[in-house]
């Protein structure tokens, strides 16, 4: 049970988000991203001390300010019908990370050499210790 | 400079990867429209939308910043300051809605206690 497969799986339904601020938001979750930023619907926010409350008909909301979500339990029943096909599409995910990771060292090797010096075994020393002299 | 070959071969990657960078927020909606922007540390503004980019940088015209308690950097005041026109770090972009539509009210949830 991955957090965002919950949250992605939330989607349409009610919630609570408490930023890191304190402010609380209820509302209907839209959308949501691989960052956690997320659109809420019909959305009532409280103030941190709850004496205040403002209705907004939408908000957007940065992933990095949440504390956490309140999210019904139902949801998480819907969850698991959906893992599989999510499992399939990491094992593909897998697979194409390995590709992409098989061009990575080709780039890094030219960086490597454009800096590195001969005799040193490939790697600088740290600057510090060339200093001392 | 990618050759064709190079192309047909990370083209599903790529498709993924625009899946991925397309923002569930679009800003254009909200062009010319005054929005209310909350910021880490506590500020919050409003003004009107005139620009953005994909790092949810923000152009803002006519711009008033909604001033705090000096005590609670998280508690408004009825205080407020022209800024003018504004860019806003995206980085410190906490939170966007339109002000059309929103609205202080009385506790909704008091029926619950």
């Amino acid at each position: 049970m991955l957090p965002l497969s919950l949250l992605r799986t939330a989607q349409n339904h009610p919630m609570l988000v408490e930023l890191k601020n304190g402010e609380t938001y209820n509302g209907h979750l839209v959308s949501c991203d691989n960052w956690m930023n997320i659109n809420l619907r019909e959305v009532i926010c409280t103030s941190r001390d709850g004496d205040k409350f403002w209705r907004m008909p939408e908000c957007y909301i940065r992933g990095s300010t949440i504390k956490y979500l309140r999210i019904p339990d139902e949801v998480i029943d819907m969850v698991k019908e959906e893992a599989v096909v999510k499992n399939r599409g990491r094992d593909m995910k897998g697979g194409r990370g390995g590709q992409n990771q098989r061009n990575r060292p080709a780039a890094r090797g030219n960086f490597g050499g454009r800096t590195g010096k001969p005799g040193q075994g490939g790697r600088n020393p740290p600057f510090q210790k060339q200093k001392p002299k | 400079m990618a050759s064709s070959g190079d192309k047909s071969k990370n083209q599903s990657g790529d498709q993924k990867e625009k899946k991925r960078k397309e923002s569930i927020l679009d800003l254009s909606k909200y062009l010319e429209k005054t929005i209310r922007v909350k910021f880490a540390g506590g500020r919050e503004a409003s003004g009107i939308l005139k620009g953005y980019d994909p790092l949810l940088n923000l152009v803002l015209d006519n711009t008033i910043e909604y001033l705090r308690d000096p005590d609670d950097p998280y508690k408004l005041t009825e205080d407020t300051r022209a800024l003018g026109l504004v860019v806003c770090r995206g980085t410190s972009v906490v939170l966007i809605c339109p002000m059309d539509g929103m609205e202080s009210i009385q506790n909704p949830f008091i029926s619950q206690d």
